[in-house]
C-alpha cells in the first residue's frame, strides 16, 4: 500500500485526520481521478489489525475484561466502542448472557456441576473416563474430552466465521467457548483460520467498512460516511473501482437507484440488445466487418481507409471540432415520427420509438464500458511493461513518464464517467427541452475533449514506440498529453459535481446563451467554456 | 475422527441392546457397516400413530459425532415434518452451521452431545406433536391444519400398511 507511512490511522473520530493521505490508494501515487476521494480510506491487513487492537484495548481498558471478551462484545455490537459501553452499563448481567460470557459472580449457579480438578468424569460425548481440568470445560463444569473437544472445534472452524460464536456442546449451555480454549484445541491450518475469521470480523461484522470488490483483493474500505445514502465511488490500488454504497460498479454521477433500475433493465432487455452486443460492425463504405480495437471513436476502415465514427458510422469528417463539424453523436431525437398515423400504428410507432430511445442510450453506454475495460487493460500493459520500454527508447527514466501513466488512467476514470452519463440521460432527461439541450451538449463536448486525450495516447505515443524522434520531439509531446490531461479531468470533475447537483441554473438565459455558442469555432482548443459561463 | 466414530457408535449399539429404550429398536442394515442403523419406531400410544410399526434407517456421517446424521422413514408416512420422500426434518438433525437465517436456536439444533436415544425419542416426540410451523410436507401440514379429519385418515393407512410389512 502507498499509505503515507507513520500516518496517525487510528482515530476515527477525527475527520480532519492526514488529508495528504486520504483514500490514496494508487500504488503510482497518481492523482488522477475526476471524483472527490476523500469521503473514505483503503486499509490493508495491518491497519485493519491495528483499528482492531485499538478498539478491543480500549474496551477491555473500560470494561475490565479480557481482550477475546472485549472483541466478543465488539462484535455483538458491530464494533461501536460508544454502544458497547451504553450497552454494559446499562444491563452488564443482560449482556453477558447474550454474548456468553462468564456471569459476573465468581459462583456460578451450575456451581451442582462443577467438580475439581483431577476428579474423573466421563465425557458427555464418549463416554471414556478423565480427568477433569480448567481446560475440559468452559467455566460451565460441563466436561468433554480433549478428543471430543477438537472434534468439536475442527468441525466449527469448517463451517466458517460462525466458529468465533461457539457455545459448550451441552444442549442449552450458552456459555461460550473463548479464544484461548479454542487455540488450545486447534492445530495448525485450523488455528490459523480462526485468527483469519477473527481479523475479518472486524470489517465483515462493521457497517462502516467493506471490504473492495476486487478478486483476490483484501483491501478494506472505511467510510467516513456522513453522506448518507448517496454513492460513494472507491478507487482501490488493486485497480477495482466500485461504489462503496451498492458495490456496484463506480457510477458516479449517477445514483445508486438510478443505477440499480439501469442495470435491472439492461438484463431484462439483454435478449434484444444482444445484437448490439455483436463486436462488428460493417464498414460504412465498403461494407466489410470491422471489430473495434481501440477505445477511440474515430475509425479507420483498415482496407478502404473510409474515417468514420463508430457510434453513428457517419463520416468522421463531420465531427470533430478540428474540421469544423459538429460532434453530434450522442444526440438521440425524437423527430421521426409524424401525423396522420391510425391508433394502432402510433401505438406501434411509440413501443418501436420507446424501444429505439432505449437501445440509443444503452448502446452508447455498452461501447464507453468496453471502451473503458480496453482502457485499463492498456493501462495495466503500459505500468508492467512498456513504460520500461519506453524510458528505453527515448532516454529518459521512467520516473519522469508518470505523466502517460496519468493520462491513461484518467482516460479510463473518464470512460466510466461518460458510460454513467448515458444511465443518467435515460432516466433524467426523458422530456425534450432545454434542460437535455443542455446536457447533451455538455456529454458531447465532454466526448470530444476525451477524444482528443485518447487520440494523443493511443496515436500519437505510438510513434515513440516505432520511430525515432527527437528529444525536442518528445518534451513537446510530454507538454501537450499533460496539458490535455489536466483539461479533462478539470472538466470532468465539474460535469460530475454539476450532473449531480441536477444541472443548477439550467433553463436561465445564460444557459440559452451557451446553447446558441455551442456551434464550436474551427480549430478552437478544448476549454472550460461551460464553467465558465455558469459560475 | 472417523476412528472416533466407530467406537462410539459401536458403543451406543452395545448399550441399546442391553437396556433397550421403550419405543423402538435399533440394529444395523449390514453388520460390516456401523455407519447405517435399521430403525423400528412404535408408534406412540394416545396418538394417531398408535400401533404403526415405522421402519427407518440412520444415516452417520464419518465425522460423527460432531455432525448430525440423517433419518428417512421407510414406511410410508404422512406428517407434517417427514417429506415425501420419508426424510425425516426436525431441529437436533440440523448442523449447528445450517441455518443462516436463526429460526432456530442454536441450542435446538445438532451438538455432539446428541445420541441415537435422544434422536429417537425426540422424533417420537414428534409423532405426538406435529409442527406444523415449519413443514417438510406442505400438503401434509395444510391437511392437518385444516381438515384434521382428512389428516388422521390417511395417517390410518400409513399404520394399517406398517402392520403388513
Amino acid at each position: 500500500m502507498s499509505q503515507g507511512a507513520g500516518t496517525q490511522d487510528t482515530d476515527d473520530s477525527d475527520p480532519d485526520e492526514g488529508d495528504a493521505d486520504y483514500g490514496n490508494a494508487i500504488l503510482s501515487g497518481v492523482e488522477a481521478h475526476v471524483v472527490k476521494r476523500e469521503e473514505y480510506r483503503c486499509l490493508d491487513a495491518e491497519q485493519v489489525l491495528e483499528r482492531q487492537r485499538e478498539a478491543v484495548r480500549g474496551v477491555t481498558q473500560v470494561l475490565q475484561v479480557t481482550q477475546d471478551d472485549a472483541t466478543q462484545l465488539l462484535r455483538a455490537f458491530k464494533w461501536n466502542v460508544n454502544r458497547v459501553n451504553d450497552e454494559w452499563f446499562g444491563d452488564e448481567e443482560g449482556i453477558r448472557e447474550k454474548v456468553g460470557l462468564e456471569s459476573s459472580s465468581s459462583a456460578p449457579d451450575e456451581a451442582s456441576g462443577m467438580v475439581d480438578d483431577g476428579a474423573e468424569v466421563t465425557c458427555s460425548v464418549c463416554y471414556d473416563e478423565f480427568p477433569a481440568s480448567k481446560h475440559t470445560h468452559v467455566g460451565c463444569g460441563h466436561n468433554f474430552c480433549a478428543t471430543c473437544w477438537s472434534g468439536y472445534l475442527e468441525n466449527a472452524v469448517s463451517d466458517g466465521p460462525s466458529v468465533l460464536d461457539l457455545r459448550c456442546p451441552q444442549e442449552g449451555c450458552k456459555r461460550r467457548v473463548p479464544e484461548p480454549m479454542a487455540k488450545r484445541y486447534l492445530k495448525g491450518e485450523s488455528a490459523e483460520r480462526l485468527d483469519v475469521f477473527k481479523w475479518r470480523s472486524w470489517v465483515d461484522d462493521n457497517p462502516r467498512v467493506k471490504w473492495c470488490t476486487g478478486a483476490g483483493c483484501e483491501v478494506a474500505v472505511l467510510c467516513h460516511g456522513d453522506r448518507g445514502e448517496g454513492p460513494v465511488d472507491v478507487h482501490c490500488g488493486c485497480g477495482a473501482s466500485f461504489c462503496w454504497s451498492c458495490q456496484e460498479d463506480a457510477h458516479r454521477p449517477v445514483d445508486c437507484e438510478t443505477v440499480k433500475k439501469w442495470l435491472v433493465k439492461n438484463s431484462a432487455e439483454s435478449e434484444n440488445m444482444n445484437w448490439i452486443l455483436a463486436n462488428t460492425k460493417p464498414c460504412p463504405a465498403c461494407k466489410r466487418p470491422i471489430e473495434k480495437n481501440l477505445g477511440c471513436m474515430h475509425m479507420v476502415c483498415s482496407q478502404c481507409k473510409f474515417e468514420f465514427c463508430w457510434m453513428c458510422c457517419g463520416k468522421w469528417s463531420e465531427h470533430g471540432e478540428r474540421t469544423g463539424g459538429y460532434y453530434a453523436c450522442n444526440k438521440y431525437s425524437q423527430s421521426r415520427e409524424k401525423e396522420g398515423a391510425s391508433e394502432e400504428e402510433k401505438r406501434r410507432a411509440a413501443a418501436k420509438q420507446s424501444l429505439e430511445r432505449y437501445t440509443h442510450y444503452y448502446e452508447r453506454w455498452a461501447a464507453h464500458g468496453a471502451s473503458q475495460t480496453k482502457a485499463a487493460k492498456d493501462l495495466a500493459e503500459m505500468r508492467e511493461a512498456k513504460i520500461l520500454r519506453l524510458g528505453d527508447l527515448q532516454n529518459t527514466p521512467v520516473s519522469q513518464l508518470k505523466f502517460v501513466l496519468e493520462a491513461m488512467e484518467q482516460i479510463a476514470e473518464c470512460r466510466r464517467v461518460l458510460k454513467w452519463t448515458y444511465g443518467y440521460g435515460y432516466y433524467w432527461m426523458e422530456e425534450d427541452g432545454l434542460r437535455k439541450k443542455f446536457f447533451e451538449f455538455i456529454q458531447g463536448d465532454a466526448e470530444s475533449t476525451l477524444e482528443l486525450l485518447t487520440e494523443a495516447v493511443e496515436k500519437d505515443l505510438e510513434e515513440f514506440f516505432t520511430e525515432e524522434k527527437s528529444l525536442a520531439d518528445f518534451a513537446d509531446f510530454r507538454g501537450r498529453l499533460t496539458g490535455l490531461t489536466t483539461t479533462v479531468k478539470k472538466y470532468f470533475t465539474t460535469m460530475v459535481t454539476e450532473l449531480e447537483e441536477g444541472l443548477p441554473g439550467v433553463g436561465s438565459e445564460v444557459v440559452r446563451a451557451v446553447s446558441l455558442e455551442a456551434t464550436p469555432a474551427a480549430e478552437e482548443p478544448p476549454k472550460l467554456r461551460r464553467s465558465a459561463r455558469l459560475a | 475422527m472417523s476412528d472416533q466414530a466407530v467406537l462410539l457408535l459401536r458403543k451406543q449399539l452395545k448399550e441399546l441392546s442391553r437396556n433397550p429404550i421403550e419405543g423402538f429398536s435399533a440394529g444395523l442394515i449390514d453388520d460390516s457397516n456401523v455407519f447405517e442403523w435399521e430403525i423400528m419406531i412404535m408408534g406412540p400410544p394416545d396418538t394417531m400413530y398408535e400401533g404403526g410399526f415405522f421402519r427407518a434407517n440412520m444415516v452417520f456421517p464419518k465425522d460423527y459425532p460432531n455432525n448430525p446424521p440423517s433419518v428417512r422413514f421407510v414406511s410410508e408416512m404422512w406428517h407434517p415434518n417427514v417429506y415425501n420422500d420419508g426424510k425425516v426434518c426436525i431441529s437436533i438433525l440440523h448442523s449447528p452451521g445450517d441455518d443462516p437465517l436463526g429460526y432456530e436456536q442454536a441450542n435446538e439444533r445438532w451438538s455432539p452431545v446428541q445420541t441415537v436415544e435422544t434422536i429417537m425419542l425426540s422424533i417420537i416426540s414428534m409423532l405426538s406433536s406435529p409442527n406444523d410451523e415449519s413443514p417438510a410436507n406442505i400438503d401434509a401440514a395444510k391437511q392437518f391444519r385444516e381438515d384434521l379429519p382428512g389428516f388422521r385418515k390417511k395417517v390410518s393407512q400409513c399404520v394399517r400398511k406398517s402392520q403388513e410389512m
